[in-house]
């Protein structure tokens, strides 16, 4: 399949950029290749083909996921180039596993065998430690990859196990076969079979970052630099939704009632730990970290519908959520590189240094907190909408609840930029092209707010 | 090869598996030293491939056996990773030991 | 299940093979190898540790790092088991795939090298 291989050869392209010392030209050669499997994944469009022996199939739910998941990459990687590229002696490298990492994504979403979803999670997971272990001298970043790496090991056990249990009870690794011996076992009670879901829902909550699974998540986001913790919080919480829902949306749908009680108090305690533990945190890192632990707990709400419409509405909140985060992870990066402090008083006076910034701030975090006319707000109206017609109505309430709780910590670096004042007043400069792109991200995100319709349904 | 399996029943296997996972997931929260972490959760993997193995005979289905090389190369990419990071970290701070790791809290 | 005793013959010549095959080998580099007998030959192999005194000094790092690039591409070769036992089923289409998986080998171990990751100076 084009994609893979495209990124495949992209990424090892980047790997030979320093020994072969064309390293200068590997950003411009990740962007192209990027661009060249995104074109080569909308041409699948309702093909619907299988390839590497029914390994992977190319559905619209995976080419929807795949360029969400390449799109955010190829803007995380401009941007890359811009903060760390003078200083940094690895540039080449980390390129290659940026995109490498992208490609264990385009795995996560189009798999349909277990051995698949392993090695997508994997190829995925490994290039995040190394990522967020990319200072090394400095120890948060130290302790980042550490923590991110024992936590994301010890999970990997646990998908394993339930993977294999399933093995065990169905004799097989193909979904299809698994949804067939699910359907026609479906009234019988099938231990073995069950405690392999229930942990492939440990392993998977793990890597998505649900509460009480997500204590990694706060020390990594802030350990890691922050344009990494950007690429974290959007492409990898995505694609691992994306791999959650293709699971259990088409094998394990016709035992729904064994596992979707689960999965609604996960949910209850992910949205109230998130949104409650955010409101008393100052570093702003550790913040967004929270809030994407919050999301988490919005999107698994997706999982409990019945119907196609949990696809469209995860595939419509994972756009609006993983264009807004990026923005304000990339604002983030550049009031730390300028006033050296990631917590929100970075922010204070930022409308009397950088209009344009501070426009797009207030925007991505309307966004986030799902103000109407963003595209935040039908990410979140879909999600409700999708789980109250599957009757979770009581749910639906508590997730409008922490919705409301989420407007208050989102407004705090609003709140700074425009109306406090700042201590110095240097002028914030970008190059055109960050300026193009962060407006590019907001425009996005108030034509998804208005024309929700933009989004194909897949 | 059933013949095997005639005589130590799946259960046993199964039974087996989870007890070395078991012990794989206890080392990983009770250990303070991160290799030691480490080997815990090599631990939990190698019970699944004892597991994976089993199933593959009981079913006479290699599927299962294609499924531990794999996890046995991805391990491997693992290990290395993993060690580098604990070498990074010991050149840093001169430990291993996790509880020493709390620089980032809020 | 009735096994008899006989059907435990092959892993008893089994383990007289393995048995002879060290005690051969270790003859024979005895009778083979050239008889240089420096001091430091002498003393007890220990991979580069000093054999007497304290055993728990720090190693040097380009040892890790030759471990764990033999770690890598020495479990790599598992994948080439299932291919050898299917040689024949799998065709010129599993030979592509193969000389693919080698080929994406060799460009790990042509960075390595190129890097200087196996330079011991």
């Amino acid at each position: 399949m084009n994609v893979v291989i495209a990124l495949t050869i992209t990424g090892i392209l980047n790997l030979f950029g320093s020994i072969f010392s064309y390293r200068k030209i590997t950003p411009l050669l990740s962007i192209i290749g990027l661009t060249t499997a995104i074109v080569f994944n909308s041409m699948y469009w309702n093909t619907n083909q299988s390839f590497f022996n029914h390994m992977m199939v190319v559905d619209n739910y995976a080419v929807a996921f795949g360029t969400v998941c390449m799109v955010l990459a190829a803007c995380l990687i401009i941007f890359y180039n811009r903060f760390m590229g003078d200083n940094d002696h690895h540039l080449p490298e980390v390129l290659s596993v940026i995109v490498l990492s992208v490609d264990g994504a385009i795995v996560m979403v189009s798999y349909t065998n277990l051995l698949m979803l392993f090695l997508g999670v994997e190829i995925l997971s490994i290039s995040f430690y190394i990522l967020a272990g990319l200072k090394k001298k400095d120890l948060g970043s130290n302790e980042a990859a550490i923590k991110y790496f024992l936590m994301g090991a010890f999970s990997t056990g646990f998908l394993l196990l339930g993977i294999t249990l399933i093995y065990g009870a169905t004799a097989s690794f193909d979904l299809s076969v698994i949804s067939e011996y699910v359907k026609l076992n479906s009234t019988s009670t099938n231990y073995l079979l069950l405690s392999g879901v229930l942990l492939i829902l440990v392993g998977l909550l793990f890597k998505v970052a649900a509460a009480p699974f997500h204590f990694w998540t706060p020390d990594v986001y802030q350990g890691a630099p922050t344009i990494i913790t950007a690429f974290f919080a959007t492409v990898g919480k995505i694609a691992s939704f994306g791999a959650f829902y293709r699971l259990f949306q088409m094998c394990f749908s016709p035992i729904v009632n064994e596992w979707s009680g689960v999965i609604m108090v996960v949910a209850i305690i992910t949205m109230f730990i998130g949104n409650i533990t955010a409101l008393q945190q100052k570093n702003l890192k550790r913040m967004f970290a929270y809030s994407s632990i919050a999301h988490a707990g919005y999107m698994l709400l997706a999982l409990l519908s019945h119907d196609y419409l949990g696809g469209n509405a995860i595939l419509f909140y994972s756009i609006a959520y993983g264009i807004s985060s990026m923005s304000a992870f990339i604002i983030i990066h550049i009031i730390q590189t300028q006033t050296g402090t990631d917590e929100a008083m970075g922010f204070a006076g930022l409308v009397h240094k950088n209009k344009t910034l501070a426009m797009i701030t207030a925007i991505s975090m309307l966004s986030l907190s799902g103000i109407p006319l963003t595209a935040g707000f039908f990410g979140k109206f879909y999600l409700f909408s999708s789980a109250i017609e599957s009757g979770y109505v009581l749910l639906v309430c508590l997730a409008v609840i922490n919705s409301f709780i989420g407007i208050y910590y989102y407004f705090k670096p609003v709140i700074e930029s425009y109306f406090k004042d700042s201590i110095t007043d240097d002028v914030i400069k970008l190059k055109s092209v960050e300026t193009i792109l962060l407006i590019f991200l907001s425009i996005a995100t108030i034509l998804l707010g208005i024309f929700p319709g933009l989004v194909p349904a897949i | 090869m059933n013949t095997i399996l005639s005589i130590v029943p799946i259960q046993y296997y199964i039974i087996l598996s989870a007890i070395l996972f078991s012990i794989g997931v206890m080392g990983v929260l009770t250990r303070s030293n991160a290799i030691i972490i480490f080997m815990s959760v090599e631990i939990m993997l190698n019970s699944v491939n004892l597991l994976l193995a089993a199933f593959s005979t009981y079913h006479n289905d290699a599927a299962g056996q294609i499924f531990v090389f794999f996890i046995m190369a991805v391990a491997a990419a693992e290990v290395a990773v993993g060690l580098a990071i604990i070498v990074m970290i010991y050149r840093n701070i001169n430990t291993i030991d996790i509880y020493n790791l709390n620089k980032l809290k809020g | 299940m009735n096994s008899t005793p006989i059907d435990f013959f092959p892993i008893v010549i089994q383990f007289f093979v393995a048995a002879g095959f060290v005690g051969i080998t270790m003859f024979a580099t005895h009778f083979i190898g050239p008889k240089l007998n420096t001091r430091k030959k002498l003393k007890p192999f220990e991979s580069g540790v000093q054999s007497v005194g304290n055993a728990r000094q720090p190693f040097a790092i380009k040892y890790f790092l030759t471990a764990i690039l033999f770690v890598l591409f020495d479990v790599e070769v598992i994948f080439l088991y299932p291919y050898a036992v299917n040689f024949l089923e799998l065709g010129m289409s599993g030979l592509i795939t193969m000389l693919l998986f080698m080929g994406l080998l060799l460009c790990g171990l042509i960075y390595v090298i190129r890097s200087g990751a196996l330079d011991w100076e």
